[in-house]
């Protein structure tokens, strides 16, 4: 791991164990759902911000399962070579996408902490990118694949903070599953 | 003489499922109760077990309010009805990647995982497509693949290319590429240890779901039966019928010999009971010295 990407993690677990960037803290609980505050607050806003967020969502769900099977495919090859393939790249473009994305999303009030999990989900995703593309053969090798394994869990746990059925953000496609059934979802 | 006992574990289930995501083609036919299933290969001083199920504290929700799903349990509540707990399970064969089946793998702390590595390298690739093309990632849950990392770190998860013969005395693993997924699998077990086996069951994962996808009416090409595959297929609906083949050949034909996990109707062909919770039990066969579960 090199000496920056030290210094990005420590920055992150730096931060106080209440604030949704610590890395130490305690995983993160779900926050109100951009259709449970439209129920509250009953603004156009937050079904804007709602819409907004999907595209967004969808790049960090697609994020954190590519980091994942990179990550798999390393720890089984042993190889530090996958950061080299083609998807991995592609991880990389879809982060600065959903980087993006996120700072032109709009927050109605109430919709703060929300979004907040989305940064958290994309900042620890840029973590786990790092660590990963800094990692090389050796005997560090799966001590680095542990960290991006571990930073990229943390990203899932701060996504998932955020889904929100019936706004759109679902962690899973089940509309034409194997496991869908006759009725069809209600949005 | 038997090696194993295999048992049909109903796990949840969902009244009224469209036939057409079972039958490919079979639109304006109405529904079938689907349920969900895993399978337990107990004998050879092992447990094993196709498939894991899903989590229900991520899904549960979701699956029962917008799609009906009924009746999930936990695999402790489950697997007990056959005198085995999840800690026993040591080995367990991933059909796909599909979160339905690939889901809970948290509830079972000594088992090593066994899949397709294609499995993992095609979803991977799916998900850096274009978003134009997200329907290739239907049912696979990026938190699958978050706690394979974990498995692979432990050295608890087995990629596999291809067949792999006698990956526990007797049992074998078969690919089926680009058919229902991009790396799916089925199960043989040759219950007599023998090859070629007399005495041969397949564990079909969601490459068969229910006996009509072997056994259809094959009037229209005058025949009594013909192969009709599932509704979903990320890969072709061809390779399904292919992979079929395959399974029936190594059954002899015998169609009951591959066993569909989504079919309603495997009480009418094996012993079965219904657990207190509402759960179907089904026992395929019995080892040498085991006593029947469902008796």
């Amino acid at each position: 791991m090199t000496d920056q990407t030290h210094l990005l993690i420590r920055l992150a677990q730096s931060h106080k164990p209440d604030c949704v960037l610590s890395f130490g803290g305690p995983l993160p609980k779900n926050v109100a759902s951009p259709d449970e505050l439209a129920v509250t607050l009953g603004s156009d806003g937050v079904a804007r911000y709602a819409a907004a967020c999907r595209p967004v969502y969808e790049d960090l769900r697609r994020i954190i399962g590519q980091i994942s099977g990179l990550i798999i495919l390393a720890q089984l090859t042993a190889q530090h070579q996958v950061t080299d393939l083609p998807e991995y790249a592609a991880c990389e473009a879809r982060a600065k996408q959903a980087g993006d994305r996120l700072g032109a999303l709009k927050t109605p009030g109430g919709t703060e902490p929300h979004k907040a999990q989305l940064e958290a989900a994309l900042r620890f995703s840029h973590l786990a990118l790092r660590t990963f593309s800094h990692a090389r053969g050796g005997e560090a090798f799966a001590a680095d694949l542990d960290q991006a394994g571990l930073l990229v869990k943390r990203a899932y746990a701060h996504l998932r903070a955020a889904s929100a059925a019936k706004a759109g953000l679902e962690m899973v496609d089940l509309s034409q599953a194997c496991c869908c059934c006759g009725q069809q979802p209600s949005r | 003489m038997a090696d194993y006992s295999i048992w049909v574990l109903e796990y949840s289930y969902v009244p009224k499922y469209h036939k057409s995501g079972v039958l490919y083609g079979a639109h304006n036919e109405g529904y079938v109760k689907l349920p969900y299933c895993y399978v337990v290969i107990k004998g050879r001083d092992h447990v094993a077990m196709v498939d894991v199920g899903y989590n229900d504290k991520d899904y549960g929700k979701t699956l029962g309010d917008r799609f009906g799903v009924e009746n999930w349990r936990d695999p402790k509540t489950v697997l007990t009805e056959v005198g085995v707990t999840p800690e026993e399970v040591d080995t367990c064969f991933i059909t796909h990647a599909h979160f339905d089946h690939f889901g809970n793998v948290e509830d079972f702390p000594n088992t090593k995982f066994y899949i397709q590595e294609r499995e993992i390298s095609k979803w991977v690739w799916a998900m850096s497509l274009p978003d134009r093309m997200r329907w290739m990632m239907i049912a696979v849950d990026p938190g699958d693949i978050v706690r394979g990392v974990d498995l692979a770190r432990d050295r608890r998860l087995v990629t596999v290319d291809g067949a792999v013969e006698n990956v526990l005395p007797g049992i074998d693993l078969h690919a089926a590429p680009d058919s229902h997924t991009w790396g799916s699998m089925w199960v043989t077990v040759r219950n007599d240890g023998k090859s070629p086996s007399e005495d041969t069951w397949v564990l079909a994962g969601d490459l068969v779901y229910q006996f009509d996808n072997i056994t259809n009416d094959g009037a229209v090409v005058d025949v009594e039966q013909m192969y009709t595959p599932v509704g979903l297929a990320v890969g072709s609906q061809t390779n399904l019928i292919l992979a079929t083949e395959e399974m029936m050949s190594q059954v002899g034909y015998e169609a009951r010999r591959v066993i569909p996990i989504h079919e309603e109707r495997l009480n009418d062909t094996f012993p079965s009971r219904i657990s207190k919770d509402g759960l179907r039990i089904t026992e395929i066969c019995l080892a040498d010295g085991e006593s029947s579960k469902v008796s």
